[in-house]
């Protein structure tokens, strides 16, 4: 017993003791960056791996939840290791704005990519991909002109006929919050209570659970995010790829304030220790190369305007988008969870 | 008036002196451990003290009476399931012969080790449009079929399914060393076989039972992907929902506190009702005697059948859900970085599992060698962790080793973080939350060992430590087992701690497997799930030979 114990311990302190050596060394070099990211797609893992071989910085990733990063930075505070915090919505790179852990960057290549309302006015974050949260119906059964907006779904003639995800999904808190922004505190409530009344079972599922039961005929709407519907139409999964095919996309309130969108984005932490290699994966994520594998591989909207879109997502043609800044969502997010809450959204 | 006063700071010298007397170097040892088990969660609940946010009267309007609902359901109904699971094959298997046994007995523990979330989303695809179910009704010519498992009784039927194994690890480590002597007295009585179960076996079983209960019930409450995604509210939502949406960090510890009194409250009351019951044996040494019941054929037939439901349940459907989204993402997925990923995480996992036996079991022995009862007592707040969600017990972990990290660095002893970003502060936040998880087995096989047997020792001059190495570490080696087993397993589907404190350069499989599930890629998943399953049957097949030879 006594023997495998001492070598197990032994092995246990060497082992962390090597972790820290080799930290220390690469902390010397200073050619390393430490990324702290909600996003977990391969087009990211990707990216990283050409920014190094490209730049010859070595990138180091923790992947978690946005909030829990933020709790993890504010804990950390001024020795952080952070450098960047990327996110994949705006709301909580607002709130970590607001925490005072990102710090302002004025760059001339990252301002002459994005048009304002894709970055923090104070420059505290920007905008990487877009992605669009829209209706979509089922092909057989909906015809697109009975569609406008999306506070035209709390009409009668669509009872029992929406599915959509639970309200403590990020996406549905964003689009509540620019119904706040847009329409008033009582009329997104109104809102909320009328889509209650319209679903076609409790909110259960991923954004791909909804397309799925329109396709299977439980419902004739949902509202879903874009790059899911792109990715849905590459899938290995049949079962998917025919639930699919059996919805179009319908972009909302076209003649109004357009569709709303969200954003992932990036940050740099205000103790960042590696400042300059966080503002080059900065350029570099926002440059035509690694815009195109956002694109592509993703199926999201592209934030820089000299690359185009996806051939899937151009097939849906183009759309105009609510230019609201995105900041808003972040301040009145809490805001449309309570009013999720009071109108019985689960 | 002065007399009673007098008598007052009598009786409170009295009890000091007496504390003075009682006092060795046991409890002190014991109150360090804990100690520092017990840092992380005392940090949290000094929180307490800020009161919940203002969004607290919100939540208990809105949300909280239905959470509370829900996840009451939730552990009634998984209770009585993992009951009827773990205990029947934990039966059947110890007592009788089958054929096909050898390889139940082990394959039912398996179920644990894949984790709850991805049991859910298999469940949800194999029954789902286009899923086996509904290829299986079109022979039947129903098109189109689904079955909506994605409410809460499918959700007490997916959790059961995947955390029976609990009541079963714990159940067969009392009916492989116990029962046997009492069956061969209750038979030589002239009792029936049946009745001898239900009236002599159950009843004294019950610790062991409770014990794993007690896991299922404080993971059930814990569990947020799974319900999440089958759209059901619980407790654990709450927590989530207070914390995150509504930015309200105080809330979501006063939540977690709530939960942890209904836990405690749980285990208090069990613990009360059995308070007059003492369970232990004259001698447990004699189970060279197990001999399994021959049935005829048809009999053992039967039996074969009802052991191998939970396995189907628990391990056949969702492993071939797996088996079949793997086939479809292996060119994406399969690639040899798995290979070291299964490496890293068998790595931490087994040392994981050993530090955190090692705590369980010098924090029960300990206890036990001091004499002051508060302190034993108090050992038992050491298993409270498994009742936090992981991610409250990562920030719990943080805010210690953090001020301390700090304090190196102003002191100069180091230029950078040494706790926080290595495996230390890791391996440490696991021990505190899988500490229950050790203790229960541990605690429910030493009191089995009569406290005559090590009292007899130490009369004849051998010490706490020697007494312990020599006597009771044979006797409690197959709890030892099951909870290395258990806290293994545990630690390989671990996530949202380890996502929070581990070091960059380090992977493991169930952070891979949440990667490709957080981002709706669930087919994608399957491999990284597929392997955590397999590094999950080193241990248990191992160990279980171990357990064995025990027999």
């Amino acid at each position: 017993m006594k023997n495998p114990l001492y070598i197990l311990l032994l092995a246990v302190v060497l082992f962390s003791c090597k972790n820290d050596n080799k930290s220390n060394e690469e902390k010397t070099t200073s050619e390393e960056i430490n990324v702290y990211t909600h996003r977990h797609y391969e087009s990211d893992q990707a990216l990283f791996e050409a920014f190094e071989k490209k730049s010859g910085i070595k990138v180091n990733v923790i992947n978690a939840s946005a909030d829990e990063l933020i709790q993890k930075m504010v804990l950390e505070g001024e020795q952080s290791p952070a450098d960047v915090l990327i996110t994949v919505d705006a709301g909580r790179l607002h709130r970590a704005k607001e925490k005072d852990l990102l710090q302002p960057i004025s760059n001339s290549v990252i301002d002459s990519i994005l048009p304002s309302h894709l970055k923090d006015e104070d420059n505290h974050w920007f905008a990487l991909t877009k992605r669009a949260r829209v209706i979509v119906y089922a092909k057989d059964r909906v015809d697109p002109l009975e569609l406008s907006s999306y506070e035209n779904l709390v009409d009668e003639q669509w009872e029992n006929k929406i599915v959509v995800r639970s309200s403590s999904n990020i996406y549905n808190q964003s689009l509540m919050a620019s119904i706040i922004a847009n329409d008033g505190e009582e009329a997104a409530k109104m809102w909320a209570k009328g889509m209650v009344n319209n679903m076609a079972r409790t909110p259960k599922g991923n954004d791909r659970d909804q397309v799925k039961a329109v396709a299977g005929g439980e419902a004739d709407l949902a509202i879903v995010n874009t790059y899911y519907i792109g990715k849905m139409l590459n899938s290995e999964d049949q079962t998917e790829l025919d639930a699919a095919e059996k919805v179009a996309v319908f972009f909302p309130n076209q003649d109004d304030r357009g569709t709303h969108i969200n954003v992932s984005g990036i940050g740099v932490a205000k103790h960042a220790p590696n400042k300059e290699s966080a503002v080059q994966l900065i350029e570099y994520l926002l440059s035509e190369d690694a815009q195109n594998t956002f694109a592509s591989s993703n199926y999201e909207y592209p934030v820089n305007p000299n690359v185009e879109n996806a051939p899937i997502l151009q097939s849906w043609g183009s759309f105009k988008e609510d230019t609201l800044n995105l900041s808003k969502l972040g301040e009145l997010n809490k805001k449309a969870v309570i009013l999720f809450d009071e109108a019985g959204w689960k | 008036m002065k007399q009673a006063g007098n008598r007052n700071i009598n009786s409170f010298l009295d009890s000091f002196f007496k504390l003075k007397r009682d006092i060795n170097r046991w409890s002190i040892a014991t109150l360090f451990i804990l100690l520092l088990i017990a840092v992380p969660v005392l940090t949290i609940s000094v929180k307490l003290f800020d009161g919940p946010g203002e969004s607290w009267s919100h939540i208990s309007t809105y949300l909280l009476p239905s959470y509370l609902e829900n996840s009451l359901y939730l552990a009634l109904l998984c209770s009585l399931l993992t009951i009827l699971f773990g205990v029947s094959s934990a039966w059947l298997v110890t007592r009788y012969h089958f054929p096909l046994r050898k390889v139940l007995e082990w394959l039912l523990i398996i179920p644990l080790a894949i984790p709850s979330y991805i049991v859910a989303y298999a469940y949800a695809g194999f029954l789902d449009y286009g899923g086996v179910y509904s290829i299986f009704m079109e022979v039947f010519g129903v098109t189109q079929a689904k079955f909506d498992i994605m409410n809460v009784f499918g959700l007490a039927f997916v959790l059961s399914i995947s955390l029976f194994p609990y009541v079963y690890v714990s159940s067969r480590a009392f009916f492989l060393n116990q029962a046997v002597n009492l069956l061969e007295a209750s038979r030589l009585l002239g009792v029936s076989e049946r009745k001898s179960f239900v009236k002599l076996i159950l009843p004294l079983a019950r610790p062991a039972i409770v014990a794993g209960l007690v896991l299922v019930i404080m993971e059930v409450l814990n569990d947020y992907g799974a319900a999440q995604y089958f759209g059901v509210n619980t407790f654990t939502t709450g927590i989530f929902r207070s914390w995150f949406s509504l930015e309200e960090p105080e809330t979501a510890i006063y939540l977690s506190a709530l939960l942890l009194i209904l836990v405690f409250g749980l285990i208090l009351i069990e613990k009360w009702q059995r308070r007059k019951i003492q369970y232990s044996s004259v001698k447990s040494t004699n189970t060279k005697t197990n001999k399994r019941i021959v049935l005829p054929k048809f009999q053992q037939f039967i039996i074969s059948l009802v052991v191998i439901i939970p396995v189907v349940l628990g391990f056949f459907i969702p492993v071939l859900q797996l088996l079949i989204w793997a086939y479809k993402t292996v060119d994406k997925v399969m690639n040899q970085s798995l290979f070291w990923l299964s490496l890293q995480s068998f790595g931490i996992a087994f040392v994981t599992a050993f530090f955190t036996v090692f705590f369980a079991l010098i924090l029960l022995y300990f206890s036990k060698w001091n004499k002051i009862t508060l302190v034993q007592n108090a050992a038992k707040l050491g298993v409270l962790g498994y009742a936090i969600p992981g991610a409250v017990v990562a920030i719990g972990v943080m805010i210690p080793t953090l001020f301390l990290d700090k304090w190196f660095i102003t002191e100069g002893f180091a230029t950078q973080f040494v706790i926080n970003g290595t495996l230390i502060a890791l391996v440490y936040a696991y021990v505190v939350r899988f500490l229950a998880v050790a203790y229960q087995p541990l605690e429910s096989s030493s009191l089995k060992v009569s406290d005559s047997i090590p009292d007899s020792s130490k009369i004849l001059g051998m010490g706490n430590f020697k007494t312990f190495i020599k006597i009771e570490f044979p006797l409690i080696r197959a709890g030892m087992l099951s909870a290395f087993i258990l806290v293994f397993i545990d630690t390989l589907k671990e996530l949202p701690l380890t996502l929070i404190l581990k070091p960059y350069h380090i992977n493991t499989l169930a952070v891979k497997a949440y990667e490709f599930a957080s981002d709706e890629m669930v087919m994608h998943a399957a491999i990284p799930s597929l392997f955590i399953i397999l590094t999950a049957l080193i241990p248990v097949v191992f160990l279980n030979k171990l357990l064995l030879k025990n027999e």
